[in-house]
């Protein structure tokens, strides 16, 4: 999977998770400046990432991941 | 259903149409993604309402229940869990599992299930219940290996089946069936123990998924199909009865062609649950009857009305039938070996359900079984289910001697009787007011929360009409409901049953609607729609002109003006019994 295409579907599922960000927003979001991103929609966002990317998300392995770019990277040392 | 598919039938929501379907979904779990499955489904389900659903706090599943009778909504889903009836049985709990405690975990168990079954009661007396049955697998708390089931396991299963079918006894409390719900979701696949352990979430998405839209169809099952039409060689029977005779068509394990007797077999039980069942076949009708009068057939012929056997097309016997039962193709299934015939039948009717008999295939044959159930499936039986065919029946045997003289003479003699009834809480005329298309004054439909609602206004009246005569009952066939305020009295409702057109019974309720209310008019909310063209008729009759749409009046001079004789006898309750009621 190229490095785009999973910033695109990781991209859609932030998207989905979290439908009132601005798309242009996605990619710096992070928890600290979304009021939406509080746990439940952290258990709602891996899910969804696992789903996605057809992999086993391990909850505590993101539970400190909690801005795009730090997911973004958790995940690619997971598919790698 | 996957996640992804739920959050974006979410996302994109729908116009604002003004209306609101609220759900209570209850449960002792974060609710998570069931909350989104339930949404998603609901607006599937509803796709011009927008979807609100209530939930309750963690781990306290009968508080929830007892909250949420107190807050209205058109359905409430109940997702019940081991660990919501003992917390020793919560995987997210460490309590022990001593041997020497399952006595008192099985005893608690029974305690909360009767406190639970109470508190149900009193949430479906507000609004329609589906109430899911633990899903998930016990912990291994007992010293047996998997293999073998223990007596505290049993007890535990013994206490929820009782429970269960206690609640099945009321008709507004629905047991999602646990069967179907195996179908659609493995048992191994249900429980994603991490998302319990992180989250307090306890199911797996596909379950997730499963178990919403089960509880969704069993709270707000769909309108059943009312009538099917069958083929005869190689569906009721195996063989061709032109070609075999009537001792060579066959339906037995004998003959190789059981199948057909599983399907004569489900006929007879639609047949009984009020289903009309007819019969569209290219064949000679003295072989026909011939068959039918066979000892051994299981479809028995005076459960088929009517029998269109015949050379010409298909489609003109299922226009003809479908004239006999005066019901729009779209309630219709039509059941068919060839797909020439299908094809053929669908393309002249459209909207009516084809399906294709499997011969020689059972499973597939099982198969068309269990679609049929799911088409015509109801949750209750009643007097007019039983009554309809045969009424059917008896109004073509009657139409040639009402043809043979005046139709005021014949109505004359007929010894009708009208029963009105004040019962509020008449299921049958919720059922009659969102079944019927023809005599419906504005086609306006309910929910079963809406329709109790309806009845909590100040003033609200129903009136539901049974009809009897000397050809036998028709049973409950029409409602009028409104809103009385001294002499002011507005109609939402009028619907009636086809099965009962040509006898003035509307008429007659109008007339006792009158005299009861001692109303100066009658404001009837009219809408047209594409199928009530009986009502306008009705209307324009009474009122001399095109009714137009919106509050019509109707004055009680214009009524007497107009009205046609009528003959029926009248049985209403005095106004001491109508109190009572």
């Amino acid at each position: 999977m190229s490095e785009q295409e999973i910033r695109t579907r990781l991209e859609r599922c932030f998207a989905l998770t979290f439908p009132q960000l601005d798309p242009a927003s996605v990619p710096s979001a992070s928890a600290s400046r979304l009021a939406a991103w509080d746990s439940v929609a952290q258990v709602s966002l891996l899910t969804l990432i696992g789903e996605e990317f057809g992999v086993e998300v391990d909850f505590e392995d993101f539970e400190d991941a909690t801005s795009f770019t730090a997911i973004e990277s958790r995940l690619r040392e997971k598919l790698d | 259903m996957r996640l992804s598919e739920a959050l974006d039938v979410i996302r994109a929501g729908v116009p604002d149409s003004g209306t609101v379907r609220r759900i209570h979904l209850i449960c002792g779990f974060t609710p998570l993604h069931l909350e989104t499955f339930v949404r998603a489904r609901a607006q599937l389900r509803f796709p011009a309402a927008k979807i609100e659903i209530d939930t309750g706090l963690f781990g306290d599943l009968e508080g929830n229940v007892a909250r949420a009778a107190h807050k209205s909504a058109d359905a409430a889903l109940v997702a019940i869990e081991w660990a919501d009836l003992d917390a020793r049985l919560d995987l997210r709990s460490a309590a022990g599992w001593k041997s020497e405690t399952l006595d008192d975990i099985a005893t608690q168990i029974g305690e909360r299930l009767t406190r639970l079954h109470s508190l149900l009661r009193a949430l479906a007396a507000a609004m329609p219940v589906a109430v899911l049955s633990p899903s998930l697998p016990l912990p291994p708390v007992t010293h047996f290996p998997p293999s073998q089931s223990g007596a505290f396991e049993l007890q535990l299963r013994a206490a929820m089946a009782g429970f269960l079918e206690r609640l099945a006894a009321d008709r507004h409390l629905r047991v999602v069936s646990e069967s179907e719900l195996a179908l659609r979701s493995p048992a191994a696949a249900r429980l994603d123990a991490a998302l319990l352990l992180h989250a307090g979430f306890p199911y797996s998405i596909a379950h997730a998924d499963a178990v919403a839209d089960l509880a969704l169809a069993c709270a707000f099952p769909a309108a059943p199909k009312k009538g099917l039409i069958t083929d005869l060689d190689d569906t009721v029977w195996k063989g061709i009865l032109g070609d075999a005779g009537v001792s060579g068509v066959s339906w037995s394990l004998d003959r190789r062609s059981h199948g057909h007797a599983l399907y004569q077999q489900m006929l007879g039980s639609l047949a009984q649950s009020g289903v009309l069942v007819g019969v569209a076949s290219k064949n000679d009708p003295t072989l026909v009857e011939s068959a039918f009068a066979r000892p051994d057939m299981i479809l028995k012929p005076d459960q088929v009305f009517p029998f269109e056997a015949g050379w010409g097309a298909k489609s003109d016997a299922v226009s003809r039938i479908l004239a006999r039962w005066n019901i729009a193709a779209d309630s219709v299934v039509f059941v068919d070996d060839s797909p020439m015939e299908l094809a053929e039948v669908a393309e002249r009717h459209p909207g009516i359900e084809c399906l294709r008999f499997p011969a020689d295939k059972p499973a597939a044959i099982l198969e068309l079984l269990w679609t049929l159930r799911s088409l015509f499936g109801k949750g209750e039986i009643r007097e007019e289910d039983r009554v309809r065919a045969s009424s059917l029946r008896t109004a073509a045997a009657i139409e040639p001697a009402a043809a043979g003289e005046a139709s005021e003479e014949f109505l004359r003699k007929v010894d009708a009787k009208i029963t009105l009834d004040y019962e509020m809480d008449s299921g049958r005329a919720f059922e009659l007011v969102n079944k019927t298309n023809q005599f419906n004054l504005n086609g306006r439909r309910f929910t079963e929360a809406e329709w109790r609602a309806y009845f909590e206004q100040p003033g609200a009246f129903l009136v539901t009409a049974g009809y009897e005569d000397r050809f036998g009952p028709l049973g409950k066939i029409a409602v009028i409901a409104g809103i009385c305020e001294g002499l002011r009295c507005a109609i939402d409702v009028w619907v009636m049953s086809c099965r009962a057109f040509s006898r003035r019974i509307e008429f007659q309720m109008l007339a006792r609607l009158f005299e009861n209310t001692r109303a100066k008019a009658l404001l009837l909310r009219f809408s047209p729609t594409p199928r009530n063209g009986p009502t306008q008729e009705c209307l324009r009759r009474l009122l001399g002109f095109d009714p137009p749409e919106g509050e019509i009046e109707l004055t009680a001079e214009q009524f007497r003006r107009n009205c046609p004789p009528l003959f029926h006898t009248v049985h209403q309750p005095s106004r001491k019994e109508r109190q009572t009621a």
